[in-house]
């Protein structure tokens, strides 16, 4: 008898576990249709990366970052992001700018900017630098709860 | 073995004793925060300090990918930078906000570009600067010679609150729209940012 109410108990405990790693793959999550021959030329560049929250970076993984200068001089970046987990995650972004000799250049709209990315979703962040004297720049990126 | 009579009340005062450091030690000094820190308190039904930088980097940022980068921005004095006007910025929320939290970022930022500049003497309302408009009255007085530049282009806007309830689910959002206008009475370049806050409804009130 009492072996027999082990067995039922063991049996609904894997019956729940199962079901509800099904509902978890079966969350919403990000399609994406582009096309296959893209015309567009993605100018990117190489990336160094500090990583002292692997699961932020793990999460929302930074794909790449191309630049261009526009004919006024201002650089303008791209990030390509990717959440590659299956719910959707909350982060703040900061782009610091640099002039030729390495100085920060400081500006009154600088500030911790919130994002939300869907699960599987691919996500672009663009900004243009402050003043054509900007060349260099690094983007900080913070977790939110 | 014969019982205290102080024994129960020792009993009760450990636990009290523990609540009180407890407390005490969990109550929060006032501390100074970075004003770019992603830690500021956030309000669902008002513009929070934030809100304005964010709102000001995405307009700046447009502004200049989309005018000044492109070439397009013109400055009516030959080699020197255009001259902005700050025209009407409308509050169409339900709180009383200074709108210059707005526009003075933004017009730091396109002073730092070095290719905007904006006049203090001539703008809605009257001068910003009382003083510089009497100087430059007194200059083109002694000088006999009228020289104040029209402004080249004139920045207007407005804000609006709209806000939603959905159960125990409230959420504001606030729409910052922008225009600039050239001396012709065309919008060159306008822009608009939304900045939405969800919240739970508290107990008392939306």
């Amino acid at each position: 008898m009492q072996t027999q109410m082990k067995r039922n108990l063991f049996f609904l405990a894997g019956a729940a576990c199962g079901t509800a790693l099904l509902l978890s793959g079966c969350g919403a999550t990000m399609n994406t249709i582009a096309p296959a021959d893209t015309a567009a030329q993605h100018r990117m560049i190489s990336d160094r990366r500090i990583i002292t929250d692997t699961c932020l970076h793990y999460s929302v993984q930074p794909i790449g970052i191309n630049t261009v200068t526009g004919p006024g001089g201002f650089l303008k970046i791209q990030i390509e992001l990717q959440n590659t987990t299956g719910s959707m995650q909350k982060f703040t972004y900061r782009i610091e700018w640099f002039d030729e000799n390495g100085m920060i250049i400081n500006t009154p709209t600088a500030a911790a900017i919130p994002r939300m990315i869907e699960g599987g979703e691919t996500l672009f962040i663009t900004a243009t630098a402050p003043t054509d004297r900007a060349k260099d720049f690094q983007i900080k990126f913070l977790g939110s709860d | 073995m014969k019982k205290t009579p102080l024994r129960p009340f020792a009993v009760l005062l450990v636990p009290i004793a523990g609540s009180l450091l407890l407390a005490s030690g969990c109550a929060t000094p006032a501390t100074y925060v970075d004003a770019n820190s992603s830690h500021l308190v956030t309000n669902v039904g008002q513009i929070n300090v934030q809100d304005y930088a964010s709102a000001a980097d995405s307009m700046v940022n447009s502004l200049i990918d989309n005018l000044i980068n492109q070439g397009q921005l013109k400055s009516s004095s030959a080699g020197e930078p255009a001259l902005l006007a700050i025209s009407k910025i409308v509050n169409n929320t339900s709180q009383q906000i200074d709108t210059d939290m707005l526009v003075k970022k933004i017009r730091v930022a396109l002073l730092h570009t070095g290719r905007v500049q904006t006049t203090t003497t001539m703008g809605l309302g009257g001068p910003e600067d009382p003083l510089a408009a009497d100087q430059q009255k007194a200059q083109e007085f002694f000088e006999d010679n009228k020289h104040a530049r029209r402004p080249d282009y004139t920045l207007s806007g407005k804000i609006i609150e709209q806000k939603s309830k959905a159960g125990s689910i409230r959420q504001s959002a606030f729409v910052f729209q922008l225009s600039l206008t050239s001396r012709h009475g065309i919008a060159v370049w306008e822009d608009e940012k939304t900045i939405v806050k969800q919240g739970s409804t508290s107990s008392v009130g939306f």
